[in-house]
């Protein structure tokens, strides 16, 4: 039987407490994310079941806060997902692994000469003081990456401060944070790199990617790039100067939340949440007027949801703060105002877009009634208005210098 | 400038009907746009979209309308006159508006006392209303750039990305409303100032000595 041909597996799950009937759910739900037929749940389950031949990997903790780590590790019970992510050997993982100190750093530098891993970068690249901003065991983490991203067979960067530096890099970016993407493009390391966003990222989408690496790829960079549905963003990257694409899964960033918003139904209506703790947000209001930041956000968030599927921001009544946006905390404060402010200069505040326009169209009136008052005044207005010159001034002008010879 | 008459051949029936078409796709763009922007009351949202959307078609299909019948309709040559010649020749700047720019601005504001020598429209009036055309178009695609369906096309998605993002094209799309609403205060305000007579013409048809 098959359960017993897969024994290992089957035993690592029910060690766990997973059903086998669970585990081929997740697998046609991963088929589902990656847009396969569920037809190909079983492929995917083999794969998975393929887990003697681990995959060496490291997870390298850059300008973070952990929070995608704990995004990762957020579940208080073993789940698939962990399982899965058990087909990596996690090399290096400073969060979670057992090693410390100059054993711990002595794993990268063995995964780095054996070569053939995944590298997983959680957070921004922190470039500023000449790198020194990021220090880990006396070596910069800007020397880490580029060291470690060049010998991977391809990069995932999780999180939106390694896609683009994330909250790190909001202004006025004193560490001099950027994204994994950008940095690379300025060392000229070629790895490909794909993208996770949102911050803390989802679990998720991560695992989905892992499973498309093994699976579909057979664990070659170039069978992955052609197979893998990728939808390529560009930005401007404030620190590097530098216009920059970014490779995003097609399934994570294809279509925006308010388009598969729980709460879309509301909006159409317009019935809007206008006050938190209201019964408008219990009823499952739009958020929309709170400042939810839905509309401008593409990321899959309402279809993955969070925390094992259980929910996410909007379902539990928070507005999208859109933080699977480029430069999504400059680009999306004050997270609770319709539109962000605008920066007047440094030091000088910000302003909303609203507040200039109201005083644009205020200095407009007055200035129209100004101008009538002044006319009047002129004595232009009556019923045969000022006069009107009989010569143009510049024809004037010209004859009184003896005109056209 | 003022005491002129206002005869049908300064705005052919066609325009009258044009100039109707923006007004009321103008008053329904703003209403339902500020209504998109902050929904100041309940229960509209999807007919104030429906409303932006529809009023957008009819706008730029009118605009396009428009400038081809430009090159197809005779309309007065001059201010309070019968002759006629094709309207796109009154509608760009001719030899009556040369050298009059800054004399018209002077006149404006109050630095020359007699009104200025002009065609049909004036210098100024000519740049505002020739603006309004790349305006309106240029309205139209930054609403396209943040309307759900159409933003990921190339052509929008180039456009919002140039801009540093969705959230800063709706910021620009926003402030381009206001730069419609204070045309058309000042356009309202110029056209009347004197009387009342060009209103006449453009909404009733009714021709004043």
């Amino acid at each position: 039987m098959a359960q017993e041909a897969h024994g290992a597996i089957y035993d690592l799950l029910a060690v766990r407490g997973v059903s086998r009937r669970d585990f081929l759910k997740y697998c046609s739900y991963v088929a589902a994310m990656l847009g396969l037929s569920e037809a190909a749940a079983p492929a995917i389950a083999a794969a998975v079941e393929k887990g003697s031949k681990l995959k060496p990997a490291l997870w390298l903790n850059g300008g973070s806060c952990t929070g995608c780590t704990e995004s990762m590790a957020q579940v208080d019970s073993p789940d698939v997902a962990t399982i899965v992510l058990e087909l990596l050997s996690l090399n290096y993982f400073e969060t979670v692994m057992a090693a410390a100190g100059e054993h711990a750093e002595k794993n990268i530098q063995d995964t780095i000469a054996a070569g053939g891993y995944l590298l997983i970068y959680e957070g921004s690249v922190m470039t500023g003081e000449d790198g020194n901003t990021l220090l880990v065991n006396g070596h910069k983490g800007t020397d880490i990456l580029k060291e470690a991203a060049e010998s991977a067979d391809a990069i995932i960067a999780v999180g939106a401060c390694a896609v683009d530096g994330g909250w790190v890099a909001a202004h006025p970016n004193p560490a001099g944070a950027t994204g994994v993407q950008a940095f690379l493009d300025v060392e000229g390391v070629k790895t490909p790199v794909v993208n996770i966003p949102c911050c803390p990222m989802n679990p998720e989408w991560v695992v989905a990617m892992v499973v498309q690496w093994l699976l579909v790829a057979e664990d070659d960079p170039a069978t992955f790039l052609a197979k893998t549905e990728l939808l390529g963003k560009s930005y401007d990257d404030r620190l590097t100067g530098r216009n920059v694409t970014l490779l995003y899964p097609k399934y994570v960033v294809g279509s925006t939340i308010h388009d598969n918003c729980p709460r879309r139904g509301h909006f159409e209506n317009g019935d809007f949440v206008t006050e938190f703790g209201s019964a408008e947000e219990a009823m499952g209001y739009c958020l929309y007027k709170v400042g939810c930041k839905g509309p401008q956000t593409f990321t899959q968030c309402p279809i993955t949801r969070w925390n094992r599927s259980v929910s996410w921001c909007v379902q539990s009544g928070a507005p999208c703060i859109g933080c699977g946006a480029i430069s999504w905390v400059d680009n999306n404060t004050p997270f609770f105002k319709r539109l962000s402010s605008m920066q007047m200069g440094d030091g000088l505040g910000y302003v909303q877009p609203g507040s200039v326009a109201a005083v644009v169209g205020g200095v407009a009136a007055a200035a129209l009634v100004a101008h009538g008052l002044g006319m009047k005044a002129a004595g232009r207005i009556g019923p045969d208005g000022p006069p009107t010159e009989t010569v143009k001034k510049h024809d004037r002008k010209r004859q009184a210098k003896g005109g056209d010879k | 400038m003022a005491g002129h008459a206002h005869y049908r051949e300064a705005h052919p029936l066609v325009f009258v009907i044009t100039h109707w078409i923006n007004l009321i796709c103008m008053i329904m763009l703003a209403f339902s746009g500020f209504y998109i922007h902050y929904p100041f009351f309940g229960g509209f949202m999807g007919v104030a979209r429906g409303m932006h959307f529809v009023a957008m078609y009819v706008i730029i299909i009118n605009l396009t309308f428009r400038i081809i019948a430009a090159f197809f309709v005779k309309t007065a040559t001059d201010l309070g006159s019968h002759q006629v010649d094709t309207d796109i020749k009154n509608w760009l700047p001719q030899e009556k508006n040369k050298h009059q720019f800054f004399e018209t601005v002077k006149y404006y504001i109050f630095l020359r006392k007699e009104a200025v020598i002009s065609a049909k429209y004036g210098s100024l009036q000519k740049i505002a209303y020739l603006a309004t055309i790349p305006l309106t178009y240029l309205m139209a695609y930054t609403g396209f750039a943040i309307y759900g369906p159409t933003m990921t096309w190339g052509l929008f998605s180039g456009g919002v990305e140039m801009v540093g993002g969705p959230m800063n094209m709706r910021i620009i799309h926003y402030f381009m409303m206001w730069v419609f609403i204070v045309f058309t205060m000042i356009h309202a305000y110029l056209a009347n100032i004197y009387n009342f007579k060009p209103s006449k013409i453009i909404f009733a048809w009714k021709e004043s000595e």
